[in-house]
């Protein structure tokens, strides 16, 4: 027999060698001595892997949880029983209360729930709401998960998911600077928008059917709300009408993350109230510490539209100001994404969409 | 609850083990968390549905490589703005006082996916047949794809090893490292 190749040294090494290749290398000394060189750089191998690193308790609690609860982690459990029905149509202002609707949540921290508290929940909101409403300095970035069901979801460009993973970072000395980004959940980029009054730009991209496309804009002079600061809006107003609830339920979670507070509101508003914007239920996570929104959730109607949204913040850092790195509120260029450019008005939506039929119109005539 | 029950018995008992096949796949905790919850879970839903229990611990991997893969092809897909939005996070700090371990944890990352993914298959002291299951590839390809992992392991360690004595990690073809 022929001295053995690798493959066969190593399929020695782990006891997956046929006798004939075992009983070779037990005869050949030069087999032999690259059995036992492979056996050793293998277990140096093995050492390195299995090196001991122990899972994390926290972490550990939250899997038992998991388990113990069944299934369906995640923010997606209001989706099973979002009302459903009714037409749905997709709107102009799509854009602003869509990422407004950055809001919601259905938690699943799964940490240690304990008992009700003696603390107030109409306490704890409000002071959570107040924390909405101060003035923040310095660069925020915030990852959130977010899943949209009913009228939110369609006025998705991508609605087949409705589940969406977010970045969102924030110039809070510099008004109206910020970018957000919307990936679906394989981390594909669904679209994204950045604003920088310093440069006097805003940047929307967004892929339709495949075809990248980008819109630049200058901006107006008069520069309105942002989606952050609407997002902000709409869960503070969210959170006040929780609050403004008669009955709220408080537990008190003891978590990895430290304490937090989850208040479920069954049913928020009235009933057949015909209100524009109408809950009817929500659940809010607050962090003990800061009283930051940890994870948020809301079903409701908007304009006698079904929607649910949930919300779950996975990361946010704040940075110095003077922090801001160099094309932090800009866009990568894509060499094949197709770009439009124009003046800008307060309302991006708008401007993509005027913007792309002009560019059509022009076309159009080119053509004739 | 009886599926529930055995679904945390096994997390206790291979959990870390699977923690740590994760993170040396993706060096990124946080989706190594992810990989093991939702790994667990899947167990959880296989048990309830009275899936095959004969070989549990192969079925863990292979669904923890599966998941691990579905994680780095979408961080693949993955577009940061800026690298400071998403920053990797270190593994935790090991009992590794001369640094031999790190730096033959930090080769293992500069190896291709598939290499690593093998040898953190065969770590687990996974048959061929699993490790082909878990990996996708042919049975008959696993010796030999797996020696050639190895090999490369050993040229990136030897790319960087520390030196001094103890610290030395004996190759077949490239002698004292």
């Amino acid at each position: 027999m022929k001295c053995l190749n690798d493959a066969q040294i190593q399929a020695i090494v782990d006891r997956e060698a046929g006798d004939d290749v075992r009983q070779h290398a037990e005869s050949c000394g030069h087999c032999g001595d690259r059995v036992r060189g492979r056996q050793a750089l293998a277990a140096a191998a093995v050492e390195a892997i299995n090196a001991p690193s122990g899972i994390p308790p926290d972490f550990s609690r939250r899997v038992h949880f998991a388990l113990s609860e069944g299934s369906n982690p995640g923010a997606t459990r209001l989706r099973a029983t979002v009302a459903r029905g009714g037409s749905s149509r997709p709107a102009l202002w799509t854009v602003a209360a869509v990422t407004a609707a950055t809001l919601i949540a259905v938690l699943f921290v799964a940490p240690i729930v304990k008992g009700p508290a003696t603390v107030s929940a109409s306490e704890i909101l409000a002071k959570s709401a107040s924390r909405l409403a101060e003035r923040v300095t310095g660069i925020e970035s915030l990852e959130y998960e977010l899943v949209l069901d009913g009228m939110t979801r369609e006025m998705m460009p991508d609605h087949e998911n409705g589940t969406y993973r977010m970045k969102q970072v924030i110039d809070h000395d510099t008004a109206g600077r910020y970018l957000l980004a919307t990936y679906d959940p394989s981390g594909a980029l669904v679209s994204s928008i950045v604003q920088d009054p310093a440069a006097n730009r805003r940047v929307v991209s967004a892929r339709v059917e495949d075809v990248p496309y980008r819109f630049e804009f200058t901006l107006p002079d008069n520069v309105t709300l942002s989606p952050p600061e609407l997002e902000r809006l709409h869960m503070g107003a969210s959170v006040a009408m929780m609050q403004a609830s008669g009955n709220q339920q408080l537990q008190v979670i003891e978590g990895a993350a430290g304490r937090q507070y989850r208040i479920e509101v069954p049913h928020v508003s009235a009933e057949s109230s015909g209100a524009v914007w109408d809950l009817a239920e929500a659940q809010v996570v607050i962090d003990a510490d800061d009283y930051h929104i940890v994870a948020f959730a809301v079903k409701g109607t908007f304009l006698k539209q079904p929607y649910s949204l949930s919300y779950r913040l996975i990361n946010r850092t704040i940075a110095a100001g003077t922090a801001v790195q160099p094309g932090l509120f800009d866009l990568p260029q894509d060499p094949g994404a197709i770009t439009i450019k124009g003046e800008g008005t307060a309302i991006p939506a708008r401007d993509v969409l005027v913007s792309a039929l002009g560019e059509l119109a022009r076309a159009r005539q080119a053509r004739q | 609850m009886q599926a529930s029950r055995a679904a945390q018995d096994l997390f206790e008992q291979h959990g870390a083990a699977v923690y740590r096949f994760a993170t040396v796949l993706l060096h990124h905790q946080q989706d190594a968390e992810d990989v093991v919850q939702e790994t667990f879970l899947k167990l959880l839903h296989h048990l309830t549905a009275g899936g095959d229990a004969t070989n549990l611990r192969g079925w863990l991997f292979t669904v923890a490589a599966h998941a691990a893969r579905d994680r780095q092809r979408r961080r693949a897909r993955w577009i940061p703005w800026a690298q400071v939005h998403d920053p990797r996070v270190a593994p935790p700090q090991l009992p590794d006082e001369d640094g031999r371990l790190r730096a033959a944890r930090a080769a293992l990352h500069r190896l291709p996916n598939r290499d690593r993914l093998l040898l953190a298959l065969r770590a687990q002291e996974l048959s061929y047949r699993d490790i082909a299951v878990a990996s996708g590839i042919r049975p008959s390809s696993v010796g030999r794809l797996l020696a050639r992992a190895l090999d490369r392991w050993g040229r990136e360690c030897s790319s960087t090893a520390p030196a001094g004595p103890g610290q030395k990690i004996k190759t077949e073809r490239h002698g004292l490292i």
